[in-house]
């Protein structure tokens, strides 16, 4: 890439940053009554780990997306398309059914979020390293088989909560359904530790995702060791994924949203910038998204509606735009 | 690099069964034969890209699959038929990964020296910010070319490098791969449909049926009508044109 489109590229990307702090210093304080200290103070506590729970949900599945793409290949799928989703809603709703809601697993949130992206972590590895081996990293294949588990996870999921106790269900519930509304706040911290890790656990292989996307022979031709690198990239995925289902609950259209916008927008192949505009684009959608919800339909319409009815358009028009799939 | 009684099976199926032969240094070998001998495999199996079920891939005097992938990397470059490349990529970012192995992703001002001679050696320069999903099958083909120069590798292993192109880009293809012998100084090994392409431009060709080495030699030892009509099942005459023995099949 020549110089000057680098260079357009961290004008673009500053251009975002800056448009997200001034979606997060809004989202922080319209409407706040800043004459009072104690009415600053409360609108600050309730708002200000809201905001950090949405920057860390786009980090992680913007991120998650852009990664996911460019390991299968293909810029139309997203990690939910395996089930990842679907998978995380599982094991929460197992580890409650099996150990009850009023176990310490169950009750402690950090403890429980913990043991949650320990069981992903290891269930995701098995399963998604089986299928790519199986189909020999065939994505359609990959894809099918995702979709069949993606409803199998969740069959499977209905079940537990079906022969639940019912006041075992209404606790989990609390805990399952997540929502914008509803931040699992608790375990902020401890997210903020684990993405941080799994960065820079995974610096290395993510430092040749570019050559990834040459295609298994040519990343192979120029030295990367293919199968690991994949592995340790898909693992990280999962987690990451984990992270934003526990905090926000499953939102399926945005990681395909933002990753798209960020590849349209900066028309390159380095996923430096690529992954950090993803992550940006990320944040803008859903801060600004929360910020219209909140104050101009004062929550009579939850953002993950706008998400969805504006991902499926989206989708569409990428799928007729595009001359190849 | 030698080749010791290298031998897959897919199901059970015995595909390459004990194939050996020695690759002679700074020569063009072209690994002919019918559909399903084993050819593409074995070629597979030279570049590590197919595990071998046993056997030995012996390159500089160590087995293949001891050498760390990145060392490998600068002394052998692979180019398969599925590039399917989804990225938007100009023709000199895809030469650039051809230094992957020496800087990763930080081009040194010796890098840019060697990507732009390898870009003026397949004389792209015209086309070098284009990007790569706009240009023609035989310009593509050529720029993945300037990417193998670019990572300046003693071997080259092309699979089917004329495959899904005309004559007249295919015909170029083969002066190219003479050109990266005799100028260059490259071992390059292809796998070739074409027997006249091997014919006329190889040093040596390996001549493979069902799995195993037919004949291994140079153009004139292996080129005979007899061995071709005993590899093929065809009938097959042989001209002499320009000193290189030329099949007609029929």
């Amino acid at each position: 890439m020549n110089l000057t489109a680098v260079r357009s590229n961290r004008n673009k990307l500053m251009l975002l940053a800056v448009l997200v702090l001034l979606c997060a210093a809004a989202y922080l304080l319209v409407e706040v009554n800043l004459d009072s200290p104690k009415l600053f103070a409360y609108a600050m506590k309730i708002r200000t780990p809201k905001l950090i729970a949405m920057l860390i949900t786009a980090f992680a599945i913007g991120g998650a997306s852009l990664v996911f793409q460019s390991v299968i290949n293909n810029t139309i799928v997203t990690p939910c398309l395996l089930g990842m989703n679907s998978l995380y809603t599982l094991i929460h709703t197992a580890v409650v059914f099996f150990l009850g809601s009023g176990s310490i697993v169950a009750t402690h949130a950090n403890l429980s979020f913990a043991v949650d992206v320990l069981l992903m972590g290891i269930a995701a590895t098995i399963i998604y390293s089986w299928i790519f081996q199986k189909t020999n990293h065939n994505v359609l294949y990959v894809l099918l088989v995702g979709t069949v588990l993606t409803s199998f996870f969740g069959s499977i999921q209905t079940t537990l909560t079906r022969v639940m106790d019912p006041n075992e269900y209404d606790t989990l519930l609390s805990t399952l359904v997540a929502s914008f509304s509803n931040i699992n706040s608790e375990i902020i911290l401890l997210s903020v530790v684990l993405l941080g890790a799994i960065v820079w656990f995974l610096r290395k292989d993510l430092a040749l995702l570019d050559v990834l996307t040459l295609g298994k022979a040519q990343a192979i031709n120029l030295g990367v060791d293919y199968d690991r690198c994949i592995r340790r990239l898909l693992l990280g995925v999962t987690l990451c994924i984990a992270v934003a289902t526990a905090m926000v609950g499953p939102i399926s259209f945005l990681g395909l949203i933002i990753a798209n916008l960020s590849r349209q927008l900066l028309k390159t192949y380095r996923h430096s910038q690529l992954v950090l505009g993803s992550a940006l684009f990320g944040m803008l959608v859903l801060v600004g998204g929360q910020l219209i919800v909140e104050h101009v339909y004062t929550y009579a319409v939850p953002v993950s509606v706008f998400i969805t009815v504006g991902g499926g358009l989206y989708f569409l028009y990428l799928l007729l735009t595009r001359k190849k799939v | 690099m030698r080749i010791h009684e290298l031998t897959k099976q897919y199901d059970g199926k015995t595909v390459v069964d004990a194939v050996s032969f020695s690759i002679p240094k700074g020569k063009v070998i072209s690994l002919i034969g019918p559909n399903g001998a084993g050819k593409s495999t074995v070629m597979g199996m030279i570049s590590r890209l197919i595990a071998h079920d046993s056997g030995l891939v012996e390159f500089e005097g160590k087995d293949i699959g001891k050498w760390k992938s990145k060392e490998l990397s600068k002394r052998l470059a692979i180019l398969t038929q599925s590039n399917n490349i989804q990225m938007k990529l100009t023709v000199r970012e895809l030469v650039s990964f051809g230094r992957f192995p020496y800087s990763g992703n930080r081009i040194t001002p010796e890098d840019s020296a060697i990507i732009d001679r390898a870009i003026a050696y397949m004389e792209l320069e015209a086309f070098q910010d284009r990007f790569i999903d706009e240009l023609s099958g035989g310009q593509r083909q050529r720029a993945m070319i300037a990417m193998v120069i670019a990572q300046d590798t003693e071997y080259v292993l092309l699979d089917e490098p004329t495959n899904n192109l005309d004559i007249y880009h295919a015909t170029n293809m083969m002066k190219i791969v003479r050109r990266l012998c005799d100028e260059l100084g490259k071992t390059v090994i292809l796998v070739l449909h074409e027997i006249n392409y091997a014919a006329f431009y190889s040093d040596y060709i390996c001549a493979f049926k069902n799995g195993s080495v037919a004949k291994f030699g140079t153009v004139e030892e292996v080129i005979t009508k007899e061995n071709l009509s005993d590899i093929y099942q065809v009938d097959f005459e042989i001209l002499n044109i320009a000193g290189k023995p030329l099949s007609i099949y029929y």
